[in-house]
């Protein structure tokens, strides 16, 4: 998809403007331009690339993070928007080493296919779950309608939620890697 | 895809400053879910953003104070789905439209404000703000100005806001206690998307008498919100019976609906889901008036 470039001998006149805000409990001060969005900073210049670039219109729900507790479409987010703000991406969901519940149960219902949406699909069943621990068969659906998943994978989805919000429930949030892929 | 530069106001007098500075050559951009698709369109020109983002604090709002309902033009839909005083059946149409609006992550960041000032046809809020006879509120730096939303639009993007002034609120007069409403979309995907069609009903009974009906489609004719005037009135003072819903869904609304064909639907198609979301609406806000 086209990012915004700068072709070759141009100068960029636009200025920098400086952001700090929290990601994934790391405080980060970055320089940005006041033409990006969100998205090509975290991917770009965080290196968080489990932000990924669907549409860029807001559609398919892949480039997801959680800003300030709310589930935000960062392609459609100006950078400038994260000042002060904490960021919450994939990488930031579980210690390292370890799988969050919501991970652990798209894994045992075998869910990924390609897994291009997983991230956002992952962000959108965490933010469900942190409001809405027990959460029906129809709140699932709501809370995942705008994560498309072009391998189909929407029913495993429905049912990992459910899993993972009984692991929740169980107290069981984090599960060791080695645990998982036996 | 052009660059562009945007403006961090510090509170709304520094905002409303800045659109008086840059004028046409600056858009206010407030959830961001429509600018931004057509900017990445190439649908819109502009030099600056004024990024509306930081104004959320005291703009964010929905309450009842004197009588009236106001609604602060930051509130994103999230926050107004959830806000206790439309969980009232007197706003059971915002639950709806909010319900329906689009996908989790849309609907925290889009804002009232921003639905009523895209003016695009399809807009949940802004067809269901019609039907409660809702005002906005533009604000510039030194005056401020009412609007009645119906005289809000003049063409497909195209409100009579000026380029210095900004959406700083929608308000109403709070209904009674024998009001209530609905809001029906016809979609090919449940909350996704913009639909083919949308109608708001907003109604007072009396037992089965109609003591004030207003009605809002998507379009009448021209590519923004609009009132079915000519149907309300066939509607007011009248019994509530299936006799008359008929009439007023199959006789008058036709005379003063014109649909328009493109990829997504067919005029003929448009106009008779019309009907049949009106006549659902119908009796869908009987029983609610009814509290059942």
């Amino acid at each position: 998809m086209s990012r915004v470039s700068t072709p070759r001998g141009y100068r960029d006149t636009y200025r920098d403007i400086e952001v700090s805000f929290k990601v994934n409990g790391r405080e980060v001060r970055v320089k940005v331009k006041p033409y990006e969005r969100l998205l090509d900073v975290l991917r770009n210049k965080l290196g968080l690339l489990s932000v990924k670039e669907g549409c860029g219109r807001g559609e398919c729900g892949a480039c997801v993070v959680i800003m300030n507790g709310k589930l935000i479409p960062t392609c459609l987010t100006l950078a400038v928007r994260a000042e002060g703000s904490e960021i919450l991406t994939l990488e930031g969901i579980a210690p390292e080493g370890k799988l969050h519940a919501i991970q652990k149960a798209l894994l045992d219902t075998y869910a990924m296919q390609c897994g291009f949406c997983f991230p956002g699909v992952i962000m959108a069943s965490k933010y469900l779950l942190d409001k809405n621990p027990d959460p029906t068969e129809e709140e699932i659906k709501d809370a995942l309608d705008g994560n498309l998943c072009r391998c189909g994978s929407y029913l495993r989805f429905i049912k990992a939620v459910k899993l993972a919000s009984k692991y929740i429930k169980e107290g069981k949030v984090f599960f060791d890697e080695s645990e998982v892929m036996r | 895809m052009f660059r562009f530069d945007t403006y961090v106001p510090r509170n709304l007098r520094d905002a409303l400053e800045a659109s008086r500075i840059y004028g046409e050559e600056l858009l206010p951009i407030a959830g961001g879910t429509d600018l931004m698709v057509l900017y990445r369109q190439g649908l819109v020109k502009f030099r600056m953003l004024l990024d509306l983002w930081p104004l959320r604090n005291s703009l964010s709002y929905v309450r009842l104070e004197e009588g009236l309902v106001k609604i602060g033009a930051l509130t994103t839909i999230d926050v107004l789905e959830s806000s206790e005083l439309l969980k009232d059946k007197r706003f059971a149409g915002f639950r709806d439209a909010c319900r329906k609006f689009a996908s989790p992550f849309i609907k925290s960041v889009a804002t009232v404000g921003g639905n009523i000032g895209a003016a695009h046809p399809l807009s949940d809020i802004a067809i269901t703000l019609l039907t409660y006879d809702a005002s906005v509120r533009l604000k510039s730096l030194e005056s401020e100005r009412v609007i009645p939303l119906k005289n809000f639009y003049l063409d497909k993007r195209k409100t009579i806001r000026k380029s210095d002034e900004l959406i700083t609120e929608v308000f109403f007069n709070e209904p009674p206690s024998n009001a209530s409403s609905v809001f029906i979309k016809l979609d090919r995907r449940f909350g996704h998307g913009m639909g083919y069609a949308a109608v708001s009903v907003y109604a007072e009974l009396d037992g089965e008498l109609v003591e004030e009906v207003r009605i809002a489609f998507d379009s009448m004719g021209r590519a923004f919100p609009e009132r079915a005037l000519i149907t309300e009135g066939f509607l007011k003072n009248r019994e509530l019976s299936e006799d008359n819903i008929s009439r007023a869904v199959y006789e008058v609304l036709p005379s003063e609906m014109r649909r328009i064909s493109d990829y997504r639907a067919s005029a003929e198609y448009r106009l008779y889901i019309s009907q049949v979301l009106l006549k659902r609406a119908l009796l869908e806000v009987s029983k609610r008036v009814r509290g059942e």
